[in-house]
């Protein structure tokens, strides 16, 4: 079967284990304008907006030749948990006749998770499967390090645009991986690379760090979130994201005796705001401004789609937070309407703001 | 000879010249309707400017801002380009030291920017709605036939309330509509418009926020006093309209330009370089799918700029050229 699945950050993972199982892979061209208005053609208005990306991305998969899409499901009252089910449905009606096989949780049905590992499984050995699992496991958690290292360094670039370029070449080595011994050559090449950029010195104190929170798929996805990580990076900004791709499969997917987590805790931080769970990622925006600040983030920026209802109600505790906790949070809204003007506006107000605060400060106890 | 600080404010519906001199007052300042046209008003603002300083003053330093800031930064040659949330907070810190909020409503958008201890600690932007700005009350005195001028002052004229939906223009012009039926009369019906601009502006933006005095009220719209008295009424307290409130933005671009050119020489280009033709062009670059509009700016033949590009591949190869 050809196999295809959602475009959302580091799509070479998805493709690297489903490629161990022996499918043929149909990578959905990264969302493009053109992937957006076939996406809100066919979906219902009312819809948010990554349904509305992920919508365009099956239907320009469809068109590769995808007849089977894997995809993940959502928890709690939000909207994401209905999405393979409508996807399904519109695809069905466009005349496209695909299969979908959807990955809740394992904590939450272990029968269904297992039969959908079987289905992809074929005639693999169960070794062979885990092999392959905790190989794509280990190549995206040497991904999201030299992520997290690309987005700490990038503002102090000497020449503009390399940081992102050499990010890409990463990507495009650890694509080529088939081994073990190839991931660790890669990765050695991918640090060697990072540690190659010529950068710029500046004062511990000076330096600007920004966390980015808010719904996992505008938060990962850079092609519709403008390119947010890119953007603060050039207006001198050190960036973190709430989600790495690695944390979520840890979170998600792996048994309790593998995995050392702190999303209990973080979610525990969010607790005092937002008590019990209400679907998509609310309680997880909330815990990690607060785990932002502590580790001393100087800014957050909160993202969410159009009408997102689990963030509108972490925007509107927001102010609390920041209050309480003294941080400056930008919370934007996305949709596929999106003026980048007046966002681009927004971000510069926002990021002057942060420095002017932290350039008087810094000079007061000097 | 003495230095002035030029700033540049290219906004949607006007263009705003400003000099000041070292001290921050405000030598010259020019307001002229954009017209969709910001390289024509901003040449025609510079020209005005030259005459008015003549040869007694140093051009030290530029600064642009306003939606139009980067096409005005390449003309001029501007030593900062800035974005009117920060512009228009160092202008009012400086008139009004111990501001604590500003209320600024502009052709299409409005804002809000929170000030503590002269520093920004909070602002918001008008979102999705055109109700809260400039130009739907110029639209709607279009409609009735009055001058935008004598707006506010008809405002105040009227004897009772009429409550307008003012959540969006759209609904905002039918319910107007119904009540001119109803047999209100103008004045009431403007009225009501100023109290549901500030109502919507008052809910949209300072939603959460705290809001302490002194206010501080301006941009175009603050030269209506029918809106000045509306917000009176709302907040409950009086607000305060600076004597340039209409070109505030330019005026903290100018005083941004100051404070960056310390110690260097400026960017700006000359006033002749003005004479130059800077033709802006655009077209659809076929690099992806994601086709992006982007916007090319040539002098004399050979390209200063180009922007639009989600990819950045445009912006790119004109940094090399420079």
């Amino acid at each position: 079967m050809n196999v295809t699945f959602p475009y959302m950050g580091t799509v070479i993972i998805y493709k690297k284990l489903l490629e161990l199982l022996g499918h043929h892979v149909i990578v959905p061209p990264r969302p493009s304008q053109k992937t957006l208005d076939l996406g809100v053609k066919y979906s219902p208005e009312f819809a948010c907006f990554p349904f509305k990306t992920i919508m365009g991305s099956y239907i320009e998969a469809c068109e590769l030749g995808a007849t089977t899409i894997v995809t993940s499901g959502g928890h709690g009252p939000c909207r994401a948990g209905f999405y393979s089910e409508i996807h399904q449905r519109i695809l069905k009606e466009l005349g496209y006749n695909v299969d979908f096989i959807v990955f809740d949780s394992y904590f939450r049905d272990k029968e269904r998770f297992m039969e959908n590992v079987r289905k992809l499984k074929g005639n693999y050995s169960w070794f062979h499967v885990a092999k392959a699992i905790k190989f794509t496991f280990d190549m995206i958690r040497e991904l999201d390090k030299l992520d997290r290292w690309i987005h700490r360094i990038k503002p102090y670039e000497k020449v503009p645009g390399l940081t992102k370029k050499v990010w890409e070449e990463i990507q495009q080595q650890f694509d080529q991986v088939t081994t073990r011994r190839e991931l660790k050559k890669a990765r050695k090449k991918g640090k060697k690379m990072i540690e190659s950029i010529p950068l710029q010195e500046i004062d511990h104190e000076k330096r600007i760090r920004i966390g980015i929170v808010g719904e996992i798929y505008v938060v990962m996805e850079p092609s519709i979130n403008m390119e947010i990580e890119n953007v603060l990076g050039e207006l001198g900004c050190e960036v973190e994201r709430s989600h790495y791709l690695s944390e979520w499969i840890n979170d998600n997917m792996l048994p309790r005796f593998l995995k050392h987590s702190d999303e209990e805790e973080i979610l525990k931080k969010g607790e005092p705001f937002i008590e019990i769970e209400i679907g998509g990622h609310a309680k997880h925006t909330v815990g990690r401004i607060v785990d932002f600040k502590e580790k001393g983030f100087d800014g957050i920026i909160h993202l969410m789609p159009f009408g997102c209802l689990p963030e509108l109600i972490s925007q509107s505790v927001i102010p609390r937070i920041s209050k309480e906790y003294d941080i400056p949070v930008l919370t934007l809204s996305l949709d596929e309407q999106t003026g980048q003007a007046n966002n681009r506006t927004r971000i510069e107000a926002f990021i002057d703001l942060i420095r002017n605060t932290k350039l008087k400060k810094y000079t007061y106890t000097a | 000879m003495r230095n002035a600080y030029i700033g540049i404010d290219v906004g949607s519906v006007s263009t705003n010249v400003v000099a000041i001199n070292e001290q921050g007052d405000v030598l010259f300042h020019y307001y002229v309707r954009t017209n969709g046209q910001p390289i024509e008003s901003v040449k025609k603002g510079i020209e005005q400017l030259k005459d008015h300083l003549c040869n007694n003053w140093n051009v030290a330093g530029v600064g642009t801002t306003g939606s139009g800031r980067q096409l005005a930064g390449i003309m001029v040659g501007a030593d900062v380009v800035k974005n009117e949330i920060t512009a228009h907070a160092v202008a009012t810190i400086q008139f009004v030291p111990d501001v604590r909020t500003i209320f600024e409503i502009g052709g299409q958008d409005s804002k809000i920017i929170l000030v503590k201890d002269q520093m920004v600690v909070d602002f918001a932007m008008n979102t999705v709605c055109a109700a809260g700005t400039g130009s739907f009350l110029d639209h709607q005195a279009e409609r009735l036939g009055i001058k935008i001028e004598d707006f506010g002052k008809l405002a105040l004229t009227a004897k009772n309330d009429v409550r307008i939906a003012g959540r969006c223009t759209v609904f905002a012009e039918s319910d107007m509509i119904a009540k001119q039926q109803f047999g209100f009369s103008k004045a009431e019906i403007i009225n009501g418009l100023c109290q549901a601009l500030v109502r919507n502006y008052m809910n949209n933006l300072a939603r959460g926020k705290k809001l302490e005095p002194p206010f501080v009220f301006q941009g175009g719209v603050a030269a209506n006093v029918g809106i000045k008295a509306a917000f009176e009424k709302e907040i409950g307290h009086e607000v305060i309209i600076p004597q340039y409130h209409h070109v505030m933005g330019a005026i903290g671009a100018a005083i941004l330009a100051r404070e960056e050119v310390k110690g260097r020489r400026t960017n700006f280009r000359g006033f002749h370089a003005l004479q130059t033709e800077f033709v802006p062009s655009s077209f659809i670059c076929n690099g992806c799918s994601n086709m992006c509009e982007v916007i090319k700016v040539k002098v004399n033949g050979q390209t200063v700029a180009m922007w639009g590009d989600r990819c950045g591949m445009w912006q790119e190869k004109v940094k090399q050229i420079i």
